[in-house]
């Protein structure tokens, strides 16, 4: 057998071990998946709003938390991180219609990345949870009272929402908002099995006590989101994720901004990764599944694209080898010969591979329901998604790596 | 609760086993009927080889002429011709067991049999004939090497075309470690591949065009 027969093979193995798990887990709690514990207790609750150079969409965004119509909603400390722009200004003018609930608070000096002025925000927090939304998250009516009930499990150390596409208006924003909506959905079976890895920016509520315990965000991590994901999972605290509390984020617009954002989130996965690789195969949930499921995607990506690129690299140069060399000889440049339609085994395997994971994105796509006036991804962007869009992926990821080794760590 | 979610990576683990198991099991299958038919055709053009070679013993025979000698070893060639491929497409689909590609070795020993067969038939009847012998490499990693393969394949292909059955076209894998054959090209002074040569005396290792080629099957 051929080295490359037996790297598909492999190839193959792992990514059907993956999605016939989630199938399973799919299968058992389909039932539960909108599930929410109704809270038993008065939660107080603050929400701490970083914000850089967001004059756009700040105001909305307080005003979504102002509208949240949670009663024990005590502060919103909207943060600006020495914006550029008229952020604070806006901030202000907030801070005077709604007294003594929105607080507008300044970093001292620029931080340079939300967990800075997370962290700062933090500090006028005094309830018992603290939430986080950016300055771009508009969170639905009611997302934060569903989400407190969760809470009255006292080994709850967080609990994360449905993160949803709130612009889709071009291609570009109607493909994130399909990757957005499968990545709420595998997320949520991931808290099945208590593995979910991250609880993203756009609304996430942490138990204070904890949060300051564990150090609260780092920052250092380009993705501070992941790595206190990973820091409440060693230290023995669980995660957990409301459905029903939808939080509408905005998704870059051109391909420059979300090229810059997802290396990021790659940068900031890599140096999670190296942070806690003492738990590799220990430590719970965070050693033995969410370490190495994150590992083992990445490098089935990386390695998937390397072959598929060998090959294509290959066959290229062949073709333009053949070419070339027919027309010097006014040879044919392509007979029916070149053509070959018997199939073989790995063609069936890679098949069933992509059937099974189109059958999970479909799902994922169908399970969610929307309100009406956000646009649903049509057959056109869910095709292109599933043939190009994820291809892009392991590139993002080595470029991330390069970055890092060359010591690029700007947010 | 802990069981459970330790269950669900298991029946995955064991779900993942089954399916690949039977994957695989489906494959060799498939593979193994395909290298079931291509033994098949060895095994009918091994009895033509073998009349072919009764046929040889009967050349004394004045009631065999020479045209009959000429059309059964054209008849032979042509179907191993076909079959080589016929064969060549069962190679790509075998990717998990090495048996049909083993059989590409006995038709290249076939087709070196016909080649000598082919230039004693020369000697004995008179020319009505051309042979045009393409030696290639089969597990060649060069890409250069490779496409240069393919080239040849179609210009080789059209000279067929056009020259039918005045025409012998003999492709020989040169890496299948045929002692005979190496032999053969020690004597025509070959070492580099892919090579054309025809009546055993014109060699081309250059890309030639069939035109070109035509002219030395006049």
């Amino acid at each position: 057998m051929e080295f490359l027969t037996k790297v598909y093979l492999v190839y193959s193995f792992v990514s059907l071990y993956f999605l016939f798990l989630f199938i399973l887990i799919y299968l058992e709690n389909r039932k539960k998946l909108l599930w929410y514990p109704i809270s038993k207790k008065k939660y107080g609750v603050s929400i701490v709003v970083p914000c850089y150079n967001e004059e756009e969409s700040i105001g909305k965004t307080i005003q979504n938390l102002v509208d949240n119509g949670y009663p024990y909603l005590k502060k919103i400390i909207v943060v600006d991180d020495r914006s550029k722009d008229n952020s604070y200004k806006i901030m202000k003018q907030y801070e005077k219609k709604y007294p003594g609930l929105v607080l507008a608070v300044q970093t001292p000096k620029n931080t340079g990345n939300a967990a800075g002025a997370k962290n700062y925000g933090a500090k006028f927090a005094k309830t018992e949870l603290i939430g986080f939304t950016d300055a771009d998250g508009f969170p639905e009516k009611g997302s934060i009272g569903k989400m407190v009930g969760f809470f009255d499990d006292l080994e709850v150390g967080a609990v994360t929402s449905t993160i949803l596409v709130y612009n889709r208006k071009n291609f570009l924003e109607r493909l994130q908002a399909i990757e957005y909506i499968v990545i709420k959905f595998t997320r949520k079976l991931l808290e099945f099995v208590d593995s979910i890895y991250v609880t993203p920016g756009p609304l996430a509520v942490y138990r204070r006590e904890y949060f300051e315990k564990i150090g609260k965000f780092d920052e250092k991590n380009l993705t501070e989101d992941i790595e206190i994901t990973w820091n409440l999972l060693a230290h023995g605290y669980k995660i957990k994720m409301c459905v029903p509390a939808k939080v509408y984020s905005i998704a870059p617009s051109k391909i420059k901004v979300w090229f810059k954002q997802r290396l990021r989130w790659n940068m900031g996965g890599v140096q999670t990764i190296f942070k806690y690789k003492k738990y590799f195969f220990k430590n719970g949930m965070l050693g033995t599944f969410v370490l190495p499921f994150f590992v083992f995607s990445w490098l089935l990506g990386v390695f998937g694209i390397s072959i598929i690129s060998y090959r294509l690299i290959r066959t290229l140069i062949l073709k333009i080898f053949a070419v070339s060399y027919s027309a010097q000889t006014n040879a044919a440049l392509l007979t029916l010969k070149d053509i070959n339609l018997t199939p073989n085994v790995l063609v069936f395997l890679g098949i069933t591979v992509f059937l099974l994971s189109f059958t999970f994105t479909l799902i994922a796509f169908f399970d969610i329901k929307e309100d009406r006036k956000f646009r649903r991804p049509g057959f056109g962007a869910m095709t292109v998604y599933m043939f190009f869009y994820l291809t892009v992926y392991p590139i993002i990821l080595i470029t991330a790596v390069y970055k890092l080794i060359r010591g690029h760590k700007k947010w | 609760m802990v069981n459970t979610k330790r269950w669900v990576f298991m029946q995955a683990l064991l779900l993942t086993i089954v399916i690949f198991i039977m994957g695989m099991y489906a494959g060799v299958i498939f593979e193994e009927k395909k290298f079931a038919e291509a033994n098949a055709y060895f095994t009918a053009s091994e009895v033509s080889l073998m009349d072919v070679l009764a046929l040889n013993e009967l050349m004394s025979s004045k009631s065999v002429t020479c045209t009959d000698f000429t059309q059964a070893n054209f008849n032979l060639l042509e179907r191993v011709y076909e079959e080589a491929v016929k064969l060549e497409e069962y190679e790509s689909s075998g990717k998990i067991t090495e048996s049909i590609k083993s059989e590409h070795k006995k038709y290249d020993m076939m087709r070196t049999y016909l080649w000598i067969n082919f230039i004693k038939l020369k000697e004995r009847c008179p020319t009505q004939y051309h042979t045009l012998v393409y030696l290639y490499i089969y597990n060649q990693d060069d890409l250069v090497k490779k496409a240069q393969q393919n080239v040849w394949s179609r210009i080789l292909f059209e000279v067929k075309q056009d020259k039918g059955n005045k025409l012998a076209l003999i492709p020989i894998a040169a890496d299948n470690n045929l002692s005979s054959l190496k032999l053969l090209t020690i004597d025509k002074n070959i070492t580099k591949y892919p090579v054309v040569i025809i009546d055993e005396k014109y060699v081309f290792s250059e890309l030639t065009s069939a035109a070109d080629l035509e002219k030395y099957l006049q």
